[in-house]
């Protein structure tokens, strides 16, 4: 899995950093910062989760 | 109310197109079942609008999510969907016609909008929200000290969950102790705009000479134009703050008319994380989110929706949708209710839904563990009141328990 995130479209809901902490953060903007681009097994469905979430689609996942 | 029952037997038994208005017989934790003939009928069917347009209500969870990420409608025209019933309270000043609609980020689109928004991203972060914790736990703990003071049975939502979201609103936004008493006046009462502005000028002339670490001192230290700082107070004064009050009394009512929910959070706190969000589904305040019109034809399969026709998400009907949510009516603690709409979805989603998190959470928990026998006398919302914006959005109504 590999993960990628749009600063230009994020808008700083949080969604990704509360169900998904340990691959994304905020910045001291308030915008998302990616942690970890390639997660291990175990934080897939987080990911994922963070994704679908993400009310600004700024959260892309390839597998 | 009766008369506008009586006119629609009138229209149900006419030949013309049946008008539809945003029902007014439901409660929160209870929608009208108007919402699910809708939402069987298609993901989006027609809705009246208080100017005379006719255009949409999307009744269904997909598709509410595919129209809130799309950028080819915008906030603007500020159309209002119709519906059934009085209003509670008027003056929802998110649509003013004065110069600070430059800084209300609910009618914004776009470039504009971001900016606008990105003042205040920050400190509403996941890790700011955690930073005001201790804070919002104080806030809470005096709180429920007052409320042990009142006669019983007691209101808690004029004597617990108003004060709390008016102070921990007032403490993430920086309003000064001493506008304490005049803030919960003008917000928590009635006021009109212009009151509510002169205030907020007020605070801002303070705020100036004494920034900190908050949202109205972060304002000030940018570039943005006085209309626009000005017009971004007013829409942060205003919104979350009732909804905030909202959400804990209806969490409390929802838990309070399920025992064995109560009993199962009591037992197991941890609940209260994915609880948090079972609370937003089932209770979601919102009857629609603010219009969004078709900036050009747009197709979603069968839904054709053509330039200049305005659309209402209803996140209460998205919320309940059995093609997202099983068994979608059952309020259930345990469940994976991520991805509701009680927060909305798009660019214009609530900027301070991780703080409202912390502070219902808590507000939540210290009533339940604190006090033993706790029951329900009356919830006004366990039966239709009036709406309390233009919007249609849900009144809390008195909450009035009891305990031990």
């Amino acid at each position: 899995m590999k993960v990628r995130v749009d600063r230009e479209a994020c808008i700083g809901a949080g969604q990704c950093a509360l169900v998904a902490g340990s691959i994304f953060d905020q910045d001291d903007e308030g915008l998302v910062i990616l942690l970890n681009e390639t997660p291990g097994e175990s934080s897939h469905a987080a990911a994922r989760k963070a994704a679908t979430l993400c009310p600004a689609k700024a959260i892309v996942i390839e597998e | 109310m009766s008369n506008q029952s009586g006119s629609d037997e009138k229209v149900a038994r006419c030949p013309m197109p049946e008008i539809r208005r945003i029902p007014n017989d439901g409660t929160p934790l209870c929608p009208s079942s108007t919402f699910a003939t809708w939402r069987e009928e298609g993901a989006a069917t027609p809705l009246e609008y208080s100017d005379g347009h006719i255009g949409m209500i999307i009744n269904r969870y997909e598709l509410a999510r595919m129209v809130l990420e799309d950028k080819r409608f915008s906030q603007s025209p500020p159309r209002m969907p119709a519906h059934h019933g009085e209003v509670l309270i008027t003056g929802y000043e998110l649509i003013s016609g004065s110069e600070l609609d430059a800084g209300n980020v609910l009618g914004l689109d776009g470039e504009q909008h971001a900016r606008i928004r990105r003042t205040i991203l920050n400190r509403y972060s996941v890790k700011s929200a955690r930073s005001y914790e201790s804070d919002m736990k104080e806030i809470i703990a005096k709180q429920f000290e007052i409320l042990k003071t009142q006669p019983r049975p007691v209101d808690i939502t004029k004597h617990y969950s108003q004060p709390i979201s008016a102070a921990g609103h007032m403490r993430v936004l920086g309003i000064p102790e001493q506008f304490r008493s005049r803030y919960s006046e003008l917000f928590v009462e009635e006021s009109e705009t212009d009151q509510k502005i002169a205030f907020l000028r007020e605070v801002l002339a303070v705020k100036k000479n004494e920034l900190a670490e908050d949202v109205l001192s972060d304002l000030l230290r940018t570039d943005l134009t006085v209309p626009e700082i000005e017009g971004l107070t007013l829409s942060l004064m205003v919104s979350g703050r009732d909804s905030v009050a909202y959400m804990i009394s209806t969490a409390m009512t929802a838990l309070l008319n399920n025992p064995d929910q109560l009993e199962a959070l009591k037992n197991d706190p941890e609940l209260i994380h994915g609880g948090m969000e079972e609370f937003m589904r089932v209770g979601a305040m919102f009857l629609t989110v603010f219009p969004r019109t078709a900036t050009e034809d747009i197709e979603f399969g069968d839904v054709k929706i053509p330039a200049g026709v305005s659309v209402s998400v209803s996140p209460v009907a998205a919320n309940h949708d059995e093609r997202q949510f099983s068994d979608p009516d059952r309020f259930d603690l345990s469940r994976d209710a991520f991805g509701h709409m009680g927060f909305g979805h798009g660019i214009h989603g609530c900027v301070g839904q991780q703080v409202a998190r912390v502070e219902i959470k808590t507000a939540v928990m210290q009533l339940i563990s604190n006090t033993s026998g706790l029951r329900l006398i009356k919830a006004e919302q366990n039966e239709p009141i009036p709406f309390a914006h233009p919007v249609a959005t849900y009144e809390a109504g008195a909450v009035i328990v009891d305990w031990n």
